[in-house]
């Protein structure tokens, strides 16, 4: 072909390298990471010294005089002024220190660290399986329509809708005791017996799943519509595009970042609702370390778990980020 | 206990946003969503709870400490409605006076998430750019905090007291609720009575209460209902962990924390509260799920084409053209139970040329460019006629039998060459698929074929280009990558859809050239639609002119702009602003007073009459079209007459205020 005629201008909008634009992106979401783990130890460090007890007086109990709880309060350094406190207590959490329990004077760092796989395994797998579960439903409800799609519409609709707590206890109603397939509570180290350790977690991450892959698949669904209804599917349809390709390749792959995002986002839920099920369940969790504290307003404890949980969700969130600028080629421009 | 952000409440938002006249919508929206099921079980079910648990003390049957000692853990009896606890007490009377506090803990919350997170909305929406950032960023950091474990500690600092509780999870939530109305106030505010309501003078605060406000009112339902059942969840989880009233006062989280310790032996003590308590947050959702709406969205079901009703029964009448590649015959497309959008098309097109279908937006130029490839829009078929492509009937063919032809044969660009791509793929990703699939070559050998095929349409760095992602693209490239994409089939046929209607002036003539040189260089034949009679004298070897669903006018290009024959032909060249070179520039152009009727409403005879200035009597009775332009038609009866009189559509007398009256005017672009 001899003569056609060459674009005369402007052959691409001005984009900077991809890869500037992809380190500049880092850069912004670690800044907003940092901050909002400082944030969090700010809100509860100041949370705490607003409180009108102090840790005198949780370490030494009511039966404890005025004078004994000042005392107290003086040799763990609560009079020392807030800016000094703050500042101690972020140095000493560069190093890894959360401090020790009012209570019983355990390393709340070490007590930690053996609590965040469990609540971590949980919230990991009931994502997994959610995302699973939900993008199947999701994706058949948007593809096949018709009475299943609002079967399934209507059915996430109610599952999202559910008290996990309560449907905790169904479910250990109708496996454990009618089915006898799986042990209502406990939990089994994973060194100790991996298979075991899959059993005992196995309730608790169905529990969590009904909600999860509800809204997972609410979000697959609406996504699937959205991509199925695109200008550009036309112009594959236009191509003769086998319509599996279409679905499974180029409309999975729009629906992909709204469900991604979905997916972290119930990460970062189910890590925090781990509290209930933790409880329900009887999993030595985070969960259940920040009810123990709440309860005997261990302050060191609390202020611990806050930070670790926030210091979860952070990473989560920052992965999830580039997850989705990896998806999506549009996020890293924006 | 899942708390952010609120999906849902997000797509209520987008769904607002882009709805063009929010006044109308919501008014028709507060009876709208009592119409929907969900709505009507939603605020039935609340109003019921909320009455039943406040006014419990008035009417329960039993006070919620007295124990029957006899009756305990009984099932449901005329004595105990719902059963009775561990202690004997009464379930019915227990579950209601528990309800008043979720409910009120929960109402609180919501009054202090909306308080803070929309006056933040509206003030970063007003603001501008540096406002919004600051506190976007803040509220980002909010968002990111662990709720529930942040809840505990407060829970462990303050102590076991709901109410201030709830308050700090008011001010935790209002991070979600700020970002969502944030995208509602700012789209609210882009409008433009909003700006014409400033520059009338009325204070911020005015502007706000009076033209914002109302315009976020269902976002704000559709929200506030959604947050409501996640406070009711989180009170009753609180509860559950021991953080509610304490025993003997009742509540709905320890209620269910109890029946767990009985289900070996009593397993109906967990059904009832749990039931409330689910019922209740299913209809704080159900209720936000029609006040948004959504229940109404129609589930995509691709049905399978109708046969054609009579494609079968029609020959030719007029003996085709016997070298005609493309010959459609009375085709009639369809809506399903509907009126018809296109009826009795014909023309015919040669090897080589491009044929230019023409008229004003809403006559059926798109449809029945669509209809060539089968990609009519779900409920629309072909109910009539033939589509022969190279002596094969096309219409009536299955979606697995067109496929076969679909970019092989016959391939399409369109309109809007911005979206016509695939976002989430780069463009070698997007040419090396339909390549291989087209041609049966490895991926490498298809990244070359890629590579030239830019080229050949006039792309200079198609390295580059190839590595690119639709949205780094500009809309002429994107366009000349669209043509790319088609020719990847090598089809004999084109069908260009307003190819060059969304691009610029210069890009538009240079996409044309590229046609032209198409055409001539691989004897590629093109369908073009357009509205543009520029366009078509430029590019078009045949014309098909269509009003409200037929042909009024074919033949060849040069014969019927120069020597239109149809009423309406005259008009869209009178209204046309190209003016040929050395002619004077006209003072005024024409117009045609009127628009064009929609499917269904079309009459008997000529479905112009209406707008005519030839129009009389016998224009309304039908009538057969007539051979013109020695290959072509027309569809008129006072064809003779006119020619005679030399009739022309001039434009109207001076004082006409045709040339500042903006619609609907043919010629310019829809």
């Amino acid at each position: 072909m001899a003569a056609v005629p060459a674009a005369a201008t402007g052959p691409l909008l001005d984009t900077p390298d991809t890869r500037t634009q992809m380190l500049a992106y880092v850069a912004r979401r670690l800044a907003l990471a940092v901050g909002t783990l400082l944030a969090a130890v700010l809100i509860t460090f100041l949370l705490v010294h607003a409180s009108d007890s102090s840790p005198g007086a949780v370490r030494l109990g009511p039966g404890a005089t005025a004078e004994a709880v000042a005392a107290e309060n003086e040799a763990l350094g609560w009079n020392r002024p807030l800016y000094a406190q703050f500042l101690d207590y972020v140095g000493a959490l560069f190093r890894g220190d959360l401090g020790t329990s009012l209570i019983d004077g355990r390393d709340i760092a070490a007590d930690l660290a053996d609590r965040l796989p469990v609540t971590a395994s949980i919230a990991f797998l009931a994502t997994l399986l959610s995302g699973v579960v939900g993008v199947l439903l999701g994706v058949t409800a948007a593809v096949r329509g018709g009475r299943l799609g609002k079967g399934i519409t209507t059915g996430s609709g109610v599952a999202l809708s559910l008290p996990a707590f309560w449907v905790g206890i169904l479910l250990v109603y109708l496996i454990s005791l009618q089915l006898g397939w799986l042990p209502a509570t406990g939990y089994v180290d994973f060194s100790a017996d991996p298979a075991a350790w899959l059993q005992s977690l196995l309730l608790p991450v169905l529990t969590l799943t009904v909600g999860g892959a509800a809204i997972v698949a609410r979000t697959a669904n609406a996504g699937m519509r959205e991509a199925l209804a695109q200008e550009h599917v036309r112009t594959l349809r236009a191509m003769g595009t086998p319509p599996w390709r279409i679905r499974y390749v180029h409309a999975l792959r729009y629906a992909s970042v709204p469900v991604v995002s979905t997916l972290g986002i119930q990460f970062i839920a189910l890590f925090g609702g781990s509290v209930i099920i933790e409880n329900l369940f009887a999993l030595p969790g985070l969960g259940q370390a920040s009810q123990a504290a709440a309860t005997a307003s261990d302050f060191p404890a609390l202020v611990g778990v806050v930070v670790v949980a926030t210091a979860v969700v952070v990473v989560i969130n920052l992965l999830l980020d580039l997850l989705v600028a990896a998806l999506d080629p549009k996020v890293r421009a924006a | 206990m899942s708390v952010l952000p609120l999906p849902g409440a997000e797509a209520a938002a987008d769904e607002v946003a882009t709805e063009p006249v929010p006044q109308a919508r919501r008014r028709r929206g507060l009876p709208g969503f009592l119409r929907r099921p969900g709505g009507v079980f939603g605020a039935g079910w609340l109003v019921l709870v909320v009455v039943a648990s406040l006014s419990a003390p008035l009417w329960r049957p039993y006070e919620p400490g007295q124990q029957d000692t006899a009756n305990r853990l009984a099932l449901p009896s005329a004595e105990h409605w719902l059963g009775t606890d561990p202690l004997g007490r009464d379930l019915l009377s227990r579950i209601f006076t528990a309800g008043a506090l979720p409910l009120l803990a929960s109402a609180l919350m919501l009054v202090v998430a909306f308080g803070i997170g929309l006056p933040l909305a509206l003030v970063a929406a007003e603001r501008g750019r540096r406002v919004e950032r600051v506190i976007s960023r803040a509220t980002e950091v909010f968002l990111a905090l662990p709720a529930t474990i942040l809840l505990l500690a407060v829970i462990g600092v303050i102590g076991n007291r709901l109410y201030p509780v709830m308050a700090v999870m008011g001010v935790l939530i209002s991070a979600a609720v700020y970002r969502v109305l944030l995208g509602v106030a700012q789209s609210v505010r882009q409008r433009l009575y909003v700006d014409a309501a400033r520059v009338n003078g009325l204070g911020s605060l005015r502007v706000n209460l009076v033209h914002v406000l109302p315009s976020m009112a269902t976002v704000v339902a559709v929200q506030a209902a959604q947050l409501f059942g996640i406070g009711l969840l989180v009170v009753a989880g609180l509860a559950f962990l021991g953080f509610g009233p304490g025993e003997p006062e009742p509540s709905w989280g320890f209620m269910i924390q109890d029946a767990s310790g009985y289900i070996y032996n009593a397993p109906w003590l967990m059904v009832p509260t749990g039931l409330v308590l689910a019922l209740t947050v299913v209809a704080a959702n159900e209720l936000a799920d029609a006040l948004a709406g959504r229940a109404a969205a129609p589930t995509v079901r691709r049905r399978r084409r109708p046969l054609r009703r009579a494609v079968q029964a029609v020959t030719p009448a007029t003996p085709a053209d016997p070298e005609a590649v493309l010959e459609v015959r009375d085709l009639t497309v369809s809506v399903d139970d509907g009126p018809d959008l296109v009826t009795g098309v014909s023309f015919s097109l040669r090897q080589g040329q491009v044929l230019g279908l023409v008229g004003e937006s809403g006559c059926g130029k798109t449809m029945t460019a669509r209809s060539l490839l089968g990609l009519l829009p779900d409920g629309v078929a072909v109910t009539g006629g033939s589509i022969r492509w190279q002596g094969r009937e096309l219409a009536g063919l299955t979606e697995r039998e067109i496929d076969r032809v679909r970019g092989r044969e016959i391939a399409m660009i369109s309109q809007e060459p911005m979206v016509a791509l695939d976002p989430m793929f780069s463009i070698a990703t997007q040419l090396v698929g339909p390549i291989r699939r087209f041609r049966g070559v490895g991926r490498k050998q298809a990244r070359r074929i890629a590579a030239e095929l830019l080229r050949n349409v006039g792309i200079v760095d198609a390295q580059r280009v190839l590595r690119s992602h639709p949205h780094q693209l500009s809309g002429g490239m994107a366009q000349r990558v669209c043509i790319a994409l088609a020719l990847t089939g090598e089809p004999r046929l084109l069908v260009a859809d307003e190819p060059t209607t969304a691009l610029d002036v210069t890009v538009q003539a240079e996409i044309l050239s590229l046609l032209r040189a198409l055409v001539r260089d691989t004897g590629l034949s093109v369908v073009l639609v357009s509205h543009d009679l520029g366009v078509v004298a430029d590019i078009c070897d045949t014309v098909a002119v269509m009003y409200a669903g037929e042909v009024v006018e074919s033949g060849t290009a040069a014969a019927v702009l120069d020597a239109p024959a149809h009423p309406y032909t005259m008009a869209l060249l009178g209204a046309n602003p190209h003016v040929p070179e050395g002619e004077p520039v006209p003072e005024r152009l024409a117009s045609i007073a009127g628009t064009v009727p929609p499917p269904g409403s079309w009459p008997a005879g000529c479905r112009f009459a209406s707008r005519c200035r030839f129009a009389e009597e016998r224009c309304t009775a039908p009538f057969p079209a007539l051979p013109a332009h020695d290959t072509g038609s027309v569809l008129c009866i006072r064809v003779d007459e006119l020619s005679r009189e030399h009739a022309t559509w001039e434009p109207e007398s001076a004082g006409d205020e045709t040339h500042v009256q903006p619609t609907p005017t043919a010629g310019v672009p829809a």
